[in-house]
């Protein structure tokens, strides 16, 4: 596969995630908003599409319009760490044949936001919303390296399979 | 390069079912709190299923799909074993609320409507709604734990090693009259 194809499988990978991922964003306000302004049902039905992936504790979300947001603190933490690696992911790699980060990049990374959980979950401390955000941040920035990667790379798998399989059933063969 | 496309199915097949049903239980499912733990998990896992099982090696797209198809799969199975437990879910969900709220936290608006809309008999169209979310959710989720599991459980291809030179001797003994003819 040529060079400007990988490209351009990388680039609208990457623009369709950053749009994924600004929908997602906004919806995570969007919920508080229309909660504080009386519009229960729409509010309760954003609050339910999060209700898999986070645990949505009251008090370990960041309120909007004094109410909370979708997700807690750390998980607001990741998804804006996220959006932050997709714009760094443009700079840092641009739109080349993208190659994942190393897993000691990964757990170096990941260690804050485990150390802090962890800690949590065995009661050792409390750490307030701000710091759950911060290592969930840290660890949201390389996401992006990932996923732009590992989905570039399936498309252009597939892409290139299909080429040889039209190659293989050529106008020769019916 | 060997272009063979490895067998995705029955490692996501094996995984997601795990996660799925781990994911259904209750307090154990609480884990996808974190970041679809099980899913990003099992993802991870399906992908060292499949590197075990395909001799070439995989990429990061190869993760990408095994960890899609293994979070769909986990969908399916989560929502089939949160069936028949989804009343002791909404129990357990509504007493832990009940605490969060004497804790001290701000509710959310609405959401006691939320649980009452809830503890009645789910119709089959909210049932493949709530499918589909979650479906599209886990393979997202999935896709990223099946690449992250390949930057950790597979080793990048090295250089290729190439042939010991053939020996520089003649064989001892010289073709006889039969190989000449």
């Amino acid at each position: 596969m040529s060079a400007d194809e990988v490209r351009r499988i990388v680039r609208t990978v990457w623009l369709v995630t950053a749009a994924g991922t600004a929908v997602w964003l906004a919806l995570i306000v969007l919920a508080p908003w229309l909660a504080g302004r009386g519009s229960t049902g729409a509010a309760r039905l954003i609050y339910a599409v999060f209700s898999p992936v986070c645990h949505q504790i009251p008090g370990r979300c960041f309120l909007f319009h004094g109410q909370p947001l979708a997700v807690c603190g750390r998980c607001l933490g990741i998804y804006a760490g996220f959006a932050a690696g997709l714009v760094l992911y443009r700079f840092v790699r641009g739109f080349g044949r993208p190659a994942l980060p190393s897993a000691r990049a990964f757990l170096l990374v990941t260690l804050p936001m485990a150390v802090d959980g962890l800690a949590g979950v065995l009661g050792l401390w409390k750490s307030p919303i701000g710091v759950r955000a911060a290592t969930g941040f840290v660890w949201g920035t390389i996401l992006p390296f990932f996923f732009i990667g590992g989905v570039s790379d399936a498309l252009a798998k597939g892409k290139e399979r299909r080429a040889a399989r039209n190659l293989s059933n050529g106008p020769g063969k019916t | 390069m060997d272009q063979r496309k490895p067998e995705y199915f029955k490692p996501a097949l094996m995984a997601g079912a795990v996660a799925g049903i781990l994911s259904g239980l209750p307090l154990i499912g609480n884990a996808n709190c974190l970041c679809c733990l099980w899913i990003v998990g099992g993802a991870a896992v399906a992908v060292r299923l499949l590197a075990k099982e395909t001799p070439s090696a995989l990429t990061s797209g190869d993760g990408a799909i095994v960890g899609a198809l293994t979070g769909i799969v986990a969908a399916v199975v989560n929502s089939l074993v949160s069936i028949p437990l989804r009343s002791f879910n909404l129990g357990l969900a509504q007493k832990f609320m009940d605490w969060a709220s004497e804790m001290g936290g701000e509710m959310p608006a609405g959401l006691d409507g939320l649980f009452q809309s809830a503890a009645g008999p789910i119709s089959p169209g909210w049932f493949l709604l709530g499918l589909f979310l979650t479906s599209a959710l886990y393979a997202v989720f999935g896709a990223l734990g099946g690449i992250v599991g390949i930057s950790l459980f597979v080793k990048k291809p090295g250089r290729a090693v190439p042939p010991p030179p053939p020996p520089a001797i003649p064989p001892a003994t010289p073709p006889g009259p039969s190989d000449a003819a």
